[in-house]
C-alpha cells in the first residue's frame, strides 16, 4: 500500500473507533408505547416521564406517547414483536402484561417475548372502606367476614387482577371468605363504595387521596412494604397482623425483541440516571409510588418469579392457567 | 342566593377575552370532530392534552368542554344527511332525521337539530349549577339493579320501535345482543364467540356496527338503482332550509324531554349518552298522538334524541366535578387533565377551586349560544351537501366510512370488519328486519349483561334484589308496562272487531 | 322478497341461535359467586331459536294464503357487486394504502355501476382521493391507511 493511502486509512480508523465505542445513541424521536388509553394508568405515568425526561434534559431526542389499547395489553405487546430490532421503541409494561398471556389462550406473547429493560415502581395500594362503616381495622373486617361467609362484598376489577390476588391470600390465610363483585372502571368502583352498595375495595393510593381528604372514606390497611408516608396511620398488612406476601403492582420499561446489546445498555444507564433526578422523585411523591428500580438482570428474576407466583395463585382460585 | 354570585364571579371569568377565545376554539373543534365520523371528542382531547400543559388550568378546562358539548352539535349533521352517524350518541338522529332529509326537509331537521342541542345543552348547564350536590347523592344510590333495571327499560323500547314485525324486531335485538357479548368477559376473562382471534379480544366497536349497519346498509341498498345523479331532494324555500314555527311548537314536549332524560341519566356513571338518547326517542314516541308516523321523519324524533345527548355531557360533569368519578369515557380523560395540571379532583374540588368551577359553569352557557350562532347559519350550507350527484356522493360515504372505522383504531381488522357489517345492514334492508333494535341490543347488551350478574352477585343469587329496592323496582314495572302495553291495544281491537 | 325471504333468514338465525347454545355450554352457567358467562348466551340463544321457528311458521302459515313476491335478482346483484368492490377495496389497503385503493374502488362506482363516462370517473376518482388527502393526513393530522407503496 502507498504510504499516503496508509495514513488515510489509520485516520479513518482512528476516528471511526470512538463512534463505535460510543455504543448506541437516539436519532430521531422515540415511541414511547402504553396499552392503556389517554388518561389511564400507564399512559399517565408515560407522559410524566416523557416529560421529565425533557425537563432533565437527559435525551437528545423527543419522547412520543404511542396509546396501543386493547386485548388487556397483548395489543401494545404485539406492536412491539412487530417492531422487532427498533431501537426507537420502548414501552410501559405494568402488572397486566405478566398475567393477561397467562389466563387467555389469544394473548400468546409474554414478557420473556420481549425485551425487559428496568422496573421502575411498585404501586401499592390501600384497603378502604366507606366512613360510616363498622370496621376500624382490617382485623375488624375479617372477623366480620368469618361470621357471614360470603355476605360482605368487595368491588374490584377483573378476576387475576390485584384486587383478586389479594383477595385470595388474605382468604387463604384466615379462613374467611367474602363476595368479589368486578365492575369495569375504577369510578364505578368506587361509586359502588360510597354509595354503601359494596363493604370494601382495594384502590390506589392516588385515586382514593381525594375521597379520604374529603372525609368520605377510611383507609384499613396498605399493600406495600413500609407504611405510605401520605397515609401514615395505615398499617401494612404485615403490621396488622397478617402473614400475607406483599402484592405489588410492577411498572418499567421494556423493548421490542431483537435489539442489540448497546440499546439495551443505553437505556438501562439513562434511566439508572433518571431515577435519581428531582423530577422523577416529584413523579414517585405525585403518584404515591413506591420506588423499584431494578436492572434488567434482575428484572429478568423478578418477571419469573412473579409470573411462577402468579401462576400459583391463579391455579389455587380454580382458574385455569393456559401458559 | 349565593349561586348567583357565584355564577356572577364565574361569568367576569368566562368573559375574558382570552378564555372567550378557547371557548371558541373548542366549540369550533368540537363541532368539526362531531361531524366525522368516528373521530369522537375523547380521542381529540386526549391529543391535545400534552398542549394543554402550557396553559392556564381555567382556559383549558373551558376548551377541553368545549370540544365535549360541541361535538354533540356536529354529530346531527351527517346523520342527518348521509344515514352515517357522527357520534355513538346520533344514532337515534339517524331514524327520522334521515327520513326527514329523504322528504325534501333537510335544512329543517338540521336546524332542528342545533335549536334542540341549544335549549338541551343549557338545561344541563343549569341543572349541573344548581341541583349537583343532591344529584351526585342520588347518583351514588344508583347501583347495579338500578342499572339493570334501566337497561331493560331501554330495551323495552325495540317494542316501540318495532314497526311492522314484532318477532324481527326482537330477533334483531337478539342478534344485537349477541354482538355485544363477543370479546372477553368482565368477571371471569373468559373469551366469548372471539373465534380464536386476537383483535377480537376486546369486542368489536361501537363505531364499526352503527357505520356499517345504517351508512353501509343505506348505500348498498341504493346502489342497486343505476341513476347516478340527484341522491336526496335539495331543501327549497325557507320552509325546508329551516324549522317552522310549527316544528318548535310540536317539539315543546320533546325539548323537555330530551333535556330531563339526558341530563338524568347523564348523571349515573357508567350510562352513556346513546342509551339517553334511545329512552328519550322512545318516551317521544309512547306520548305522541301520533306515534305511527315516528321513523318516517318527524321532527320531534329528531329534537328528542338530540337533546338528550346535549344535555348528558352537563349530566355527566355532575359526578367529575362533585365526587372525581367520572361517569364516560370522554370524562375520565379530563379526570386524568385535572390530574396533569395538578388539580385536585374528587368532593373538594369545588370548594378548593370556586374561580374554575363557575368559570366553567359559565362558560359552558356561553358555549351554547356560540354553538348555536356557529350551527344554525351553516344549516343551509350543509343542505347544499345534497346537490352532490349520487356517483360522487356515495363513493364518499365508503370513504368517510373507511376512515372514520381507522380513525378510531387504526385497524384494518376493524375495516373489514365495517364490511361484514355493511353486508348485514344490506340483508336486513332487503330482508325487512328494523336496524335500530339491532344497535339497541347492541349498546345495552353488555352493560346489562354485567349489571345483572353484579346484582346477584351482590344478593347471592337473590333475584329479589331487583324488586326489594324501589328504584329499580319502579324502573321494571315500566317495563313491563311498555312490554303489555301493546298486547291490551291488540286485544281492545280484537274486541271492538269482535263486537262490531 | 319478504316471504320467500323470511323463511331462510329464519333458518339462519335459528342456526346461529343453535350455535350460540353450544358454546354457551361450554362456559360455566353458574358459578360460586353468580351467573357465569354461559348464562346470557343460553338464554338469548334459547329466545333466538324460539322466535325464528315461530318466524319460520308464520311464514310458511302466510305462504300458503298470499303468494310470494318475485325476487330481483338483478338489484341485489348489483349491490352484491358495489359491496365486492368494496371488500376488494379494503383487501387492497395494506398492499396500495388508502389513496390507491380508494381510487380505484371509486373508478369502479362511476365508471361500472353509475355507468358515467370514463373522464367523469376518472376526474371523480382523483378529485376524492385529493379530497380525502387534503382533510385527512393534512388538515386533521388523521392517518390514512399506507400501503407498501409508502402513501
Amino acid at each position: 500500500m502507498r504510504p499516503i493511502s496508509f495514513i488515510v486509512a489509520l485516520t479513518l480508523v482512528a476516528i471511526a473507533s470512538p463512534i463505535a465505542a460510543q455504543g448506541f445513541k437516539p436519532t430521531k424521536p422515540i415511541e414511547f408505547v402504553t396499552h392503556t388509553g389517554p388518561g389511564g394508568g400507564g399512559d399517565v405515568l408515560a407522559r410524566a416521564i416523557a416529560g421529565a425526561m425533557e425537563k432533565e434534559k437527559l435525551m437528545p431526542v423527543r419522547m412520543q406517547v404511542l396509546n396501543k389499547t386493547g386485548g388487556g395489553g397483548h395489543t401494545a405487546m404485539s406492536y412491539l414483536v412487530e417492531k422487532r430490532g427498533d431501537t426507537h421503541t420502548i414501552a410501559v409494561f405494568t402488572g397486566l402484561w405478566f398475567t393477561n398471556p397467562l389466563m387467555r389462550p389469544e394473548a400468546n406473547i409474554t414478557l420473556k417475548d420481549l425485551t425487559p429493560l428496568v422496573r421502575l415502581v411498585l404501586e401499592p395500594a390501600m384497603l378502604a372502606v366507606k366512613n360510616d362503616a363498622p370496621y376500624k381495622t382490617l382485623k375488624d373486617f375479617i372477623d366480620a367476614a368469618k361470621q357471614n361467609p360470603g355476605q360482605l362484598k368487595q368491588s374490584a376489577g377483573s378476576i387475576g387482577a390485584r384486587d383478586w390476588v389479594v383477595r385470595q391470600l388474605l382468604m387463604k390465610n384466615t379462613g374467611a371468605s367474602w363476595a368479589y363483585i368486578s365492575f369495569p372502571g375504577g369510578g364505578e368502583r368506587i361509586a359502588a363504595l360510597l354509595g354503601g352498595h359494596v363493604n370494601i375495595m382495594l384502590i390506589e393510593p392516588q385515586e382514593a387521596g381525594e375521597h379520604i381528604r374529603a372525609g368520605n372514606m377510611r383507609v384499613l390497611a396498605a399493600i406495600s412494604e413500609q407504611r405510605l408516608p401520605a397515609f401514615p396511620s395505615a398499617p401494612t398488612l404485615k403490621e396488622a397482623g397478617f402473614d400475607v406476601p406483599n402484592v405489588p403492582q410492577p411498572r418499567g420499561i421494556l423493548a421490542p425483541p431483537g435489539i442489540p446489546a448497546e440499546a439495551v445498555a443505553y437505556w438501562e444507564d439513562l434511566f439508572a440516571k433518571f431515577v435519581k433526578t428531582p423530577s422523577w422523585r416529584k413523579i414517585l411523591e405525585d403518584g404515591l409510588f413506591e420506588d423499584g428500580f431494578q436492572r434488567s438482570a434482575e428484572l429478568n428474576k423478578f418477571i419469573d418469579q412473579y409470573s411462577e407466583t402468579t401462576r400459583g395463585i391463579l391455579r389455587e382460585g380454580g382458574i385455569k392457567v393456559v401458559r | 342566593m349565593e349561586v348567583i354570585v357565584y355564577l356572577l364571579q364565574g361569568f367576569a371569568v368566562a368573559l375574558s377575552p382570552l378564555n372567550l377565545m378557547w371557548c371558541f376554539i373548542g366549540c369550533f373543534l368540537g363541532t368539526v370532530i362531531g361531524i366525522l365520523p368516528g373521530l369522537g371528542p375523547a380521542a381529540t382531547i386526549a391529543m391535545l392534552l400534552p398542549l394543554t400543559f402550557k396553559m392556564d388550568p381555567t382556559g383549558a378546562v373551558i376548551m377541553l368542554a368545549g370540544i365535549y358539548y360541541g361535538s354533540k352539535y356536529g354529530g346531527s349533521t351527517t346523520s342527518i344527511l348521509l344515514n352515517v352517524p357522527g357520534e355513538s350518541a346520533s344514532v337515534v338522529t339517524c331514524i327520522d332525521g334521515y327520513q326527514m332529509a329523504k322528504r325534501g326537509r333537510a335544512g329543517a331537521a338540521l336546524g332542528i337539530a342545533a335549536i334542540a342541542s341549544f335549549i338541551a345543552g343549557t338545561v344541563g348547564v343549569l341543572g349541573l349549577m344548581l341541583v349537583a350536590p343532591p344529584l351526585a347523592k342520588f347518583a351514588l344510590s344508583f347501583s347495579s339493579p338500578e342499572y339493570f333495571a334501566l337497561m331493560c327499560l331501554g330495551l323495552a323500547m325495540v317494542v316501540l320501535l318495532a314497526g311492522e314485525s314484532m318477532t324481527k324486531a326482537l330477533l334483531a335485538m337478539l342478534v344485537g345482543l349477541w354482538i355485544a357479548g363477543m370479546g372477553t368477559d368482565l368477571f371471569t376473562s373468559t373469551s366469548r364467540f372471539t373465534f380464536g382471534n386476537a383483535e377480537m379480544l376486546d369486542g368489536i366497536d361501537f363505531v364499526v356496527v352503527a357505520i356499517g349497519v345504517f351508512a353501509l346498509g343505506e348505500v348498498l341498498g341504493n346502489m342497486e338503482g343505476r341513476s347516478g345523479t340527484q341522491m336526496l331532494p335539495v331543501p327549497k324555500g325557507l320552509r325546508n332550509l329551516l324549522p317552522t314555527w310549527q316544528d318548535l311548537k310540536d317539539c315543546r314536549f320533546a325539548f323537555f324531554n330530551g333535556s330531563v332524560i339526558g341530563f338524568l341519566i347523564g348523571v349515573l356513571p357508567g350510562a352513556g349518552s346513546t342509551i339517553a338518547s334511545f329512552i328519550s326517542y322512545g318516551i317521544e314516541k309512547a306520548v305522541s298522538r301520533h306515534p305511527e308516523k315516528f321513523g318516517t321523519g318527524v321532527v320531534e324524533g329528531v329534537a328528542a334524541p338530540e337533546g338528550a345527548n346535549n344535555a348528558e355531557t352537563g349530566g355527566a360533569m355532575v359526578p367529575l366535578l362533585t365526587l372525581g368519578i367520572p361517569g364516560s369515557g370522554t370524562t375520565a380523560i379530563l379526570l386524568a387533565a385535572f390530574i396533569l395540571w395538578g388539580l385536585r379532583p374528587g368532593p373538594l374540588m369545588i370548594q378548593d377551586n370556586p374561580t374554575l368551577f363557575w368559570g366553567l359553569v359559565a362558560s359552558m352557557y356561553i358555549g351554547n349560544v356560540m354553538l348555536l350562532v356557529l350551527n344554525l347559519p351553516l344549516v343551509p350550507l350543509f343542505a347544499q351537501i345534497l346537490r352532490l350527484p349520487a356517483y360522487v356522493l356515495y363513493p364518499a360515504i365508503f370513504g368517510i366510512s373507511i376512515v372514520g372505522v381507522y380513525s378510531t383504531s387504526s385497524s384494518l381488522f376493524d375495516v373489514w370488519m365495517l364490511g361484514a357489517f355493511g353486508l348485514i345492514g344490506y340483508a336486513m334492508r332487503k330482508l325487512e328486519y328494523p336496524s335500530a333494535p339491532l344497535i339497541l341490543g347492541f349498546v345495552l347488551g353488555d352493560g346489562m349483561e354485567r349489571a345483572l350478574r353484579q346484582s346477584l352477585m351482590m344478593s347471592q343469587g337473590d333475584l329479589s334484589i331487583l324488586v326489594s329496592r324501589p328504584i329499580s323496582a319502579t324502573m321494571l314495572f315500566l317495563t313491563v308496562l311498555i312490554l303489555v302495553a301493546p298486547l291490551f291495544k291488540k286485544a281492545n281491537a280484537w274486541r271492538v272487531r269482535a263486537l262490531g | 322478497m319478504a316471504k320467500s325471504g323470511d323463511i331462510v333468514s329464519g333458518a339462519v338465525l335459528a342456526g346461529l341461535g343453535v350455535f350460540i347454545i353450544v358454546e354457551a355450554r361450554g362456559w360455566e352457567y353458574a358459578g360460586p359467586d353468580g351467573p357465569g358467562p354461559g348464562f346470557f348466551p343460553l338464554w338469548y340463544g334459547v329466545c333466538m331459536v324460539a322466535l325464528s321457528v315461530l318466524l319460520v311458521a308464520m311464514s310458511l302459515a302466510q305462504r300458503a294464503s298470499v303468494p310470494a313476491e318475485p325476487v330481483n335478482w338483478r338489484e341485489i346483484g348489483r349491490a352484491l357487486a358495489a359491496w365486492a368492490g368494496l371488500a376488494l377495496c379494503v383487501g387492497f389497503l395494506k398492499i396500495l394504502g388508502f389513496l390507491l385503493a380508494f381510487g380505484l374502488f371509486t373508478f369502479f362506482l362511476v365508471a361500472v355501476m353509475y355507468r358515467r363516462p370514463l373522464g367523469t370517473a376518472a376526474a371523480v376518482s382523483v378529485g376524492a382521493a385529493l379530497g380525502f388527502y387534503l382533510l385527512f393526513p393534512l388538515a386533521l393530522n388523521v392517518a390514512l391507511p399506507i400501503g407498501k407503496l409508502g402513501f
